[in-house]
């Protein structure tokens, strides 16, 4: 009993001591590719305003209490509290509530675990914490991604401010980026599909309705190169573009109209209605490969201070690809171009399954909800 | 009709720092982070008590908080009662509370002077005070006699300076206010631009009695001030004290006091004075200097806790304490050029007296007396009679 009292005694003192400061949270966290994780606290008085903790209305929390409100006090953080890695909503967990001692009193403490759709590069956070019941209350934040450190202000005026948590050098920049266009051409594999549906007639030569193998290896090179320039060309136009944020389009368009693409140059292959300037429709469908690559872009954000370097080293990432894929197919396309297998089955068949895969897309794409 | 006082110093309006001043915040809210968080635990009985809940500081209920929004008769109490609960402890919480009940009615188009009026006192608080000029304006729109809006319009116009606004704003008082209350209005401006003599024997001549009982404390420590001007501090001390028997809360009084006490190295005194009042944070930082100018070497916790408060002030873009803080800089860390910049600030958002003094004092310490040309010339230009000021370097 005498302990209790001077343990009563001891808090009263500490209260007293305590300086008033205006109301704050404060949210620690850490970004680790898709994942943040870190911390929230808000003050015990705080948590008794917003959900209402003091359960025998006695004007004192204990800590009782304040546990058998974990639920709701999780609740209530959850819901006014959302991170997002480049606008897209990451999966919020808040657990394990315990207590922190501040100089202007006891907080609650709550671990935090996000898990975000995409690398985050900019963290936004919509923080709504007792806006409605002190709209002077601000989050303050304390934000770690490797070794950079950052702080900013949550709340108020601005509601869902975003901050940049991945500002590599000039140099990492350029292999993250050209690593990152590398491997999208083989996950973005309708784009090669277009382009090898556009390569595949290249060996040959149509003349009088029939397929003929074309007789030396320049006509079919330059045809080649023709097709992968154009290709090139055009795509790095609008990627240019998209990233730099000068023309957008809907995503759902785009990515219907790239599956149309590949409709249209394999059926061509099939029903040949365009045998000589194929490097046209390259050029003209490259426009639009360009945004679908764009979006990629945009899921991963361009750093801040290193925007033209990453734009360049993407786009030479996914220039390398190509070439690597035109060049493993096409010397082995041009020694198959004499037989009549090739002539008569791979390219009217393949050409057919890859428009009908093609056209699956477009439907998906196109007409079924969230495409 | 409440009285605003110039005291009310609870915040002020959000600023960038720069400079030297940004440096030296970095240096304290570095020193600061160290007591600033702890290590999370669990609790080993559930009979922890972890906060204690001050009055008014309570859950609502979705359905009580729709009251306010819908019952103007409940909203304006209520955001009343925050604000004194805000003036009377330095709970700085109270006053986003008010807050919180009057946003949705300043929000409506058909607009309601009372609530404009509530809300320009809770940024004055803030020392926000252009917006507060702003919102009373609005209100005296609506109802052009409202004795409280000009009565706290002539409070802030006072604090910022601009004293022949602030006597118009008296004089508009004289339609719908006690007389007595025009006198103190208008006498507590005249103080300050040459008329302190006359002014000071005005406001001892009026009956104690003439006034509502929310003015006698303001009576007191308007002639507390005025006795301080006019380097009467034994005459000073007593109207203090006086004032602290009528409003023992009066934390505005108790810091005059504490000020009068420290100039002449009273510091066991003030820690008597200021004994309960640690919650505060102008409070606490004349108990820090105390200690100080004890050697007692028992400062150590409230210089901490001062310095986090002012970090969490930092990081929340806020310099709500710019006068504490010059003060901090100069008599606590020993800093005289992060206090000079810190009062400089200061000096671009209020001028009362109290500025002007942590400025030239600023100045001086810091062997910059040019830098404190400006506030020589408010003076100067006001005919603005002040003994510390004089005391402090400024040429009688």
């Amino acid at each position: 009993m005498r302990r209790l009292i001077a343990c009563a005694l001891l808090s009263l003192s500490a209260a007293a001591a305590q300086a008033h400061i205006a109301s704050n949270g404060f949210l620690s966290a850490r970004v680790e590719g898709t994942h943040v994780s870190g911390s929230i606290e808000m003050a015990v008085r705080d948590a008794e305003l917003a959900i209402g903790v003091d359960a025998n209305h006695d004007g004192r929390i204990t800590w009782g209490e304040l546990r058998a409100s974990e639920p709701q006090l999780i609740r209530y953080l959850e819901q006014h509290m959302q991170l997002s890695a480049q606008g897209q909503r990451c999966a919020l967990a808040l657990q394990s509530l315990k207590i922190n001692d501040r100089v202007d009193g006891s907080y609650a403490w709550l671990s935090l675990d996000a898990r975000c759709p995409v690398a985050v590069r900019q963290l936004g956070i919509r923080y709504t914490v007792l806006a409605e019941v002190d709209p002077s209350h601000r989050g303050l934040l304390s934000l770690t991604a490797g070794a950079a450190a950052q702080t900013g202000v949550l709340g108020g005026a601005d509601a869902q401010p975003a901050f940049t948590v991945y500002a590599p050098s000039k140099g990492r920049a350029f292999v993250e980026y050209l690593r990152a266009g590398l491997w999208h051409i083989w996950d973005g594999i309708d784009h090669l599909l277009f382009l090898v549906s556009l390569l595949l007639p290249a060996v040959l030569l149509r003349r009088n309705g029939h397929w003929e193998p074309v007789p030396r290896a320049r006509p079919a090179f330059m045809s080649i190169l023709k097709v992968v320039t154009a290709f090139t060309l055009a795509h790095s136009i609008t990627l240019s573009l998209a990233a730099l944020d000068v023309v957008r389009l809907p995503s759902r368009l785009t990515e219907s109209v790239i599956a149309a693409s590949i409709v249209i140059a394999a059926l061509n292959n099939i029903f040949p209605l365009v045998t000589e300037s194929r490097a046209r429709i390259a050029f003209a469908f490259g426009l639009l490969h360009g945004f679908g690559f764009a979006s990629v872009l945009a899921d991963m954000g361009l750093p801040q201070d290193a925007r033209l370097v990453s734009l360049v080293a993407f786009n030479l990432g996914i220039e390398t690809g190509q070439l690597a894929v035109v060049l493993a197919v096409m010397p082995l396309v041009y020694a198959m171009r004499s037989s009549l297998m090739y002539r008569r089955a791979l390219l009217p068949w393949g050409s057919a399954a890859n428009a009908s895969l093609a056209l699956m897309w477009l439907v998906q794409r196109a007409f079924l909800p969230g495409g | 009709m409440s009285v605003t006082r110039s005291g009310d110093r609870p915040a002020r309006r959000p600023r960038v720092s720069r400079g030297r001043l940004c440096a030296a915040l970095g240096v304290l809210a570095l020193s600061a982070a160290g007591i600033g968080r702890g290590t999370p635990y669990t609790p080993a009985d559930d009979a922890q008590v972890l906060a204690e809940l001050p009055a008014g500081a309570r859950h609502a209920s979705a359905p009580n908080r729709d009251l306010t929004r819908t019952r103007l008769d409940i909203a304006l109490p209520l955001a009343q009662f925050d604000i004194s609960r805000a003036r009377a402890t330095g709970d700085l919480r109270f006053l986003g509370y008010g807050e919180a009940i009057l946003l949705p009615w300043l929000n409506r188009t058909a607009g309601s002077a009372q609530v404009l009026v509530l809300h320009a006192t809770i940024l004055q608080s803030r020392h926000q005070f252009d917006a507060a000029l702003g919102e009373l304006d609005q209100a005296l729109k609506l109802r052009p006699d409202d004795p409280q809006a000009w009565l706290t319009r002539a409070t802030v116009l006072r604090v910022i300076g601009r004293y022949p606004e602030a006597l118009e704003s008296c004089g508009h008082l004289a339609a719908a206010a006690d007389p007595a209350i025009v006198v103190l209005c208008t006498q507590s401006v005249q103080s300050l631009t040459g008329h302190l003599k006359s002014a000071y024997a005005a406001v001892a001549a009026l009956p104690q009695q003439s006034l509502p009982p929310e003015a006698r404390a303001w009576r007191y420590s308007e002639l507390g001030e005025m006795a301080e001007r006019l380097g009467d501090d034994p005459a000073a001390e007593h109207w203090l004290r006086e004032g602290l028997q009528v409003a023992p809360d009066d934390f505005y009084l108790r810091g005059a006091c504490a000020d009068l006490l420290l100039r002449h190295a009273r510091a066991a005194e003030t820690l008597e004075l200021l004994r309960g009042y640690e919650s505060m944070e102008p409070m606490l930082l004349r108990i820090t200097i105390a200690h100080l100018q004890l050697h007692d070497g028992a400062g150590a916790r409230s210089r901490a806790l001062l310095e986090n408060a002012f970090a969490l002030e930092q990081q929340r873009g806020e310099a709500v304490h710019r006068r504490e803080q010059a003060r901090f800089f100069l008599d606590v860390d020993l800093q005289p050029a992060a206090a000079l910049a810190a009062a400089r600030e200061d000096w671009q958002v209020q001028r009362e007296p109290d500025d002007a003094l942590i400025l030239l004092r600023a100045a001086r310490a810091a062997s910059q007396p040019q830098l404190a040309a400006p506030a020589l010339e408010f003076l100067h230009q006001h005919r603005l009679e002040d003994a510390r000021a004089v005391a402090a370097g400024s040429p009688p």
